[in-house]
């Protein structure tokens, strides 16, 4: 039987993949893909203890839709950033990015 | 339903200032009638500061089912991000003008900001405070890379947007790890619903929200958006960062911490020790390697994160009221050092330390407010941060951490010396080829206030102190 | 109902690291367009077919296609290589690993509460309206808002100039 254990693990292995894409790419726009999967990972998350533990209200997955809309909001424009300074310096490495240093 | 319209009156009032502004920026077609639009933005904010003062304060208001409340610990914060808001806007006035040709759409960024920090200082809800804070982020990104044709302006934008990002990834994980341990988001319900036994995975969503809290105070492992960011961003907006983003990360932070984990201050204690000495060593000593003027204030603004958190450890009323008058004069102190820096970005395009040599000659007024609030800074008395410094170490002391008040002592002495550093720059040095600057004067009348409010706060900080103390005792019941 | 979660459970965490693995950026982005579609098949079988719909509608809708745009609007030339890890690849990998591993033991070890029982016919997404517009209503219109930012930052910052 597939129980919440299940999908928690699932979820804590896209989280995870999703750190390791944010932390070792060096493609602004693959960070972001990498974030997309951490987000992912949490909305998971909220529906399976929606479903399995808390039935009684739809908390679990408003909240998986209003980060929903915090995500589309987030790539609009750190995608808008990417492509103005791509436009400036025609590489978007982020571990090019050295006039500020880390 | 019933709705409690003055306890959210401040926010929308906000909103509907910065959808306006948006609009007639769009209206007004000749420059000249869009230069008005910064000082119309300048009078609203100082209506909604008198206003907000007869705002009802007594007792704790909620908007709608205790998922938005208005106590006198979110009024305080609400009126403190007005003043640093105004304090911007009017440094921004001349500073952003070659930048925005006049637009509307900067001071109505800045308005939509205040209001999600609003949010943030009102939300009595993980969901709501969430929106708050990506709120007040995203539109922070926004003015951050503002001045897209400065290299800096647009790197420091991306590193902000990415690091925020993986930081509320760790803040939505362990919120998401609440609500199913607990199956509710609201704090009154989930202080309720707590036992005082712990779970792992309770441990691993205290630690995830003290880690994205943590971020937006620039907590020391999560310190490194800081001078990046400050550094990149227009200077007004650095001097909003390092006020109003931290206090509202502050705001949240007490709430969280004072109120929800509550039961379980034995787990995080340890935790929020060790960063705290870490976030004191290395923010300050960092700080002694800078070259920038915005750097050095970044830095100093990380130390200060760690200072503030000592009345968190405290975990008392006094502790709390220290943690708000330290906020408040950080703010005056802040916004006085970056108005200097604006001052002199204005004049010489620099913000080098070495740039402020021959300050002294050149603009005798630029340098006593530099020189104040950089004393405010390093905790020298007749100055605000000596009286906000001594609080916050006596309440750690009569709470029992005599050894973590020793090493905050250690440091404020490391950070005096950097502080006379550039100090001492800015008092000597050539003058030969400096002309005397020009300062506009609504930048002038920023300085003016900052260092009268800094000297008057460490002059009599009776009455302040005495209203934050019930502010506290409010909170804390 | 184990084969299709096992099924999707697969495709989900394949697609996903061939999207963090790929050196090929155009790869990555259509990989990431598949996981996707798993996270929705997921949501199927945890009976939130309304969230379901949004998440393609929204990630593989708007959020795929814009990051598309973004990876062909900044390669000139070639897109092999296009997608090269930085030299933390081990250290990243190794901590990763751990970190998972450390919450995999938390949620074995951790005991979750009872569950409540559900509100009988009732509708899931008349539900999720009358939350989001009642108790929910502040941060709703406060989302609103944050698109609106999003939007007037993608024009003012994305825009060409003269």
């Amino acid at each position: 039987m597939i129980g919440l254990t299940h999908y928690l693990i699932v979820a804590a292995a896209l989280f995870c993949i999703g750190a390791y894409g944010v932390v070792v790419k060096k493609n602004a726009i693959a960070v972001m893909m990498g974030l997309e999967f951490m987000l992912n990972a949490i909305n998971i998350n909220l529906v399976a203890f929606n479903h399995f533990l808390h039935p009684n209200l739809v908390l679990g997955q408003v909240f998986a839709m209003f980060i929903v809309g915090i995500a589309a909001a987030e790539v609009a424009l750190g995608l808008a950033i990417i492509l103005s300074l791509y436009r400036q310096r025609h590489s978007i490495a982020v571990d090019e990015m050295d006039i500020l240093k880390w | 339903m019933i709705l409690s319209w003055p306890t959210i009156i401040l926010e929308i009032s906000s909103l509907g200032i910065g959808l306006l502004l948006l609009i007639l920026g769009l209206v007004f077609t000749s420059l000249k009638s869009k230069a008005t639009l910064g000082y119309f933005s300048i009078i609203a904010l100082l209506l909604m500061l008198v206003g907000s003062f007869y705002l009802p304060s007594g007792a704790t208001q909620t908007f709608i089912n205790n998922f938005y409340v208005q106590d006198s610990l979110a009024l305080f914060f609400k009126q403190l991000f007005i003043v640093s808001a105004l304090l911007v806007n009017t440094m921004a006035l001349r500073y952003m003008k070659p930048h925005t040709n006049n637009r509307g759409d900067f001071f109505a960024l800045t308005f939509f900001a205040l209001t999600g920090m609003m949010m943030m200082a009102s939300a009595a809800e993980f969901i709501t405070l969430y929106i708050g804070l990506e709120l007040m982020t995203f539109t922070f990104v926004l003015l951050t890379a503002y001045k897209k044709h400065d290299l800096k302006s647009g790197e420091a934008g991306l590193k902000y947007i990415l690091l925020s990002a993986v930081s509320s990834g760790v803040l939505l994980y362990g919120f998401s790890l609440l609500y199913g341990l607990t199956g509710a988001l609201d704090f009154s319900s989930l202080v309720a619903l707590f036992a005082p036994t712990s779970s792992p995975l309770l441990v691993w969503a205290i630690v995830m929200v003290l880690a994205g809290l943590g971020f937006k105070i620039a907590l020391v492992p999560f310190h490194m958006w800081t001078p990046d960011v400050y550094e990149g961003a227009p200077t007004p907006i650095t001097a909003f960062l390092a006020v109003g983003s931290k206090a509202a990360g502050f705001v949240a932070f007490i709430r969280v911490f004072f109120q929800v984990f509550a039961v379980y201050s034995p787990i995080f204690m340890p935790l929020l020790i060790a960063l705290t000495v870490l976030t004191l060593l290395i923010g300050n000593l960092i700080a002694l390697a800078q070259t920038h003027l915005k750097r050095l204030l970044a830095y100093s603004s990380i130390a200060h994160a760690g200072y503030i958190l000592l009345g968190v450890i405290a975990y008392s009323k006094l502790g709390l009221s220290a943690i708000l008058f330290y906020l408040l004069l950080y703010m005056f102190a802040n916004i006085g050092a970056f108005a200097a820096v604006a001052a002199l970005v204005i004049n010489t395009g620099q913000d080098k330390i070495s740039d402020l040599a021959g300050l002294w000659k050149s603009s005798p007024f630029t340098s006593v407010v530099l020189l104040v609030s950089l004393l405010s800074l390093a905790g020298i008395p007749p100055t605000a941060g000596f009286i906000g410094k001594f609080y916050l170490f006596t309440e750690l002391v009569s709470r029992g951490y005599l050894w973590l008040a020793f090493v905050a002592v250690g440091m404020s002495l490391v950070a005096i010396y950097y502080y006379l550093v550039v100090i001492r720059t800015f008092l000597s040095g050539s003058v030969a080829e400096k002309t005397s600057m020009t300062i506009p004067f609504s930048l002038k009348l920023v300085m003016l206030v900052s260092v009268v409010m800094t000297i008057g706060i460490g002059v009599f900080p009776g009455p302040f102190t005495d209203y934050l103390l019930k502010v506290a005792q409010a909170f804390l019941g | 109902m184990i084969i299709i979660f096992y099924l999707f459970s697969f495709l989900l965490l394949a697609f996903a690291l061939g999207t963090v693995l790929s050196k090929n950026l155009v790869h990555s982005a259509l990989l990431m367009i598949g996981s996707f579609f798993a996270v929705a098949g997921l949501y199927i079988l945890l009976q939130a077919e309304f969230l379901a719909m949004v998440q393609i509608l929204v990630y593989v809708g708007a959020i795929a296609v814009l990051v598309v745009f973004g990876v062909m609007l900044t390669r000139k030339g070639s897109v092999k290589d296009s997608n090269l890890p930085n030299r933390y690849k081990k250290v990243g990998a190794l901590s990763a690993v751990i970190f998972f591993a450390l919450l995999v033991r938390s949620i074995i070890n951790t005991s979750f509460p009872a569950p409540s029982s559900p509100v009988v016919g009732a509708n899931t997404i008349i539900q999720i309206a009358q939350t989001l517009l009642t108790q929910y209503a502040v941060a709703f219109e406060a989302l609103g808002v944050l698109l609106l930012v999003a939007i007037i930052g993608a024009i003012i910052i994305g825009k060409e100039t003269k």
